[in-house]
């Protein structure tokens, strides 16, 4: 009887919902003045070809910040929650075969991940997905090598010092801004006979490369966090 | 009729986190729905052109609209760090309770 009445209601609200996007649909779509901008100038503006790139680091770098920020907030947040507790040897890894290839595999992954990065102007990607798959090779060593591998060689401190150090750079880039521009977060390329080039005067190489070892870094604490287990008596 | 399709995710992910009284499956209702959003989002500015990557060889090609895929960018890394702090709010709540299910952790409905 409860599903019932909840199906109704919400066939109700998806009538309603369906013929107000009936009426935008009809309506015709155009690009936007803001749109508009971003297609036919921006690559020209913040020397970045990948004009997704162009937007998230360049005209909505506020935007970027304040994400990385909430990233930090969530990361602080998990490790205090679960904070005293140690890890244990939960998994010994899987067999020679799957460790073996996977000691083939993995420095592709890294750079398969560090290409999306430095790229993130030139071609799809950027420092978000660069930094997932950075943060993907840490999980591959648990699952792989055992829970205690990635944990012994590098050590939580570090990571620390990676995520604090890629967040300093955003800042670091926007600082650098206000000298050469004038205004927080501005983008100093002016020379469009760089355009396409890996290494673009600008700013925006630079934060692709401190997001990508932030959200890294962060992932791997999130994960490593994650599997932690509570010593009882302690 | 494409936007039925993502209307009906919607509601699939809402009504799916109304009926269930396991955390997970609650989590898992709130990603579809942030999915079925996202997609309804990219797709309805799709016109038809190449993904917003200006290539310096063919100039003059229609590029889609780069915007709402910044902001679906934004929205995805948002919701990963939120889904990862649910799941160890559940974990907390699961090794406190012994219990998953909404109905059997006391304390809620005091």
């Amino acid at each position: 009887m409860k599903i019932f009445l909840l199906l109704v209601l919400f066939s109700g609200i998806g009538f309603l919902l369906i013929d107000n996007l009936r009426f935008l649909s009809n309506s015709g779509f155009s690009l936007g003045a803001a749109t508009h901008y971003y297609v036919t100038q921006g690559f020209e503006q913040t020397g970045a070809l990948n004009l997704v790139s162009s937007i998230l680091y360049d005209f909505r770098a506020f935007d970027s910040l304040g994400e990385s920020t909430v990233i930090f907030a969530a990361v602080s947040g998990i490790v205090s929650l679960l904070s005293r507790k140690t890890l244990p040897v939960s998994s010994h890894g899987l067999s020679i075969i799957v460790k073996r290839i996977f000691g083939i595999l993995t420095p592709f992954l890294f750079v398969s991940g560090i290409y999306l990065i430095l790229h993130g102007h030139l071609s799809p990607g950027g420092g978000f997905q660069g930094g997932v798959i950075l943060g993907t090779i840490s999980i591959v060593f648990c699952i792989v090598y055992g829970s205690s591998f990635d944990y012994t060689r590098y050590s939580p401190q570090s990571k620390t010092i990676l995520e604090v150090s890629g967040a300093l750079l955003f800042l670091a880039m926007g600082i650098i801004g206000i000298f050469l521009e004038g205004f927080f977060l501005a983008n100093w390329f002016s020379s469009p006979e760089r355009l396409g080039k890996l290494l673009t005067p600008g700013s925006i190489f630079g934060i692709n490369l401190g997001v990508g070892i932030k959200i890294g870094a962060g992932l791997s604490i999130i994960f490593y966090s994650i599997i932690q287990k509570r010593i009882e008596g302690k | 009729m494409n936007q039925l399709f993502f209307l009906s995710l919607f509601l699939l992910g809402f009504i799916g986190m109304l009926l269930n009284r396991n955390l997970i499956k609650l989590i898992i209702g709130f990603e579809i729905m942030e999915a079925s959003v996202l997609l309804w989002f990219i797709s309805f500015t799709n016109q038809g052109g190449n993904p917003p990557i200006y290539l310096l060889d063919k100039p003059g090609m229609v590029l889609n609209d780069p915007l709402p895929q910044a902001l679906a960018l934004t929205a995805i890394v948002i919701a990963a760090s939120n889904i990862a702090l649910f799941l160890t709010l559940v974990i907390e709540l699961s090794r406190y309770h012994k219990a998953s299910d909404v109905d059997k952790i006391k304390g809620l409905r005091d």
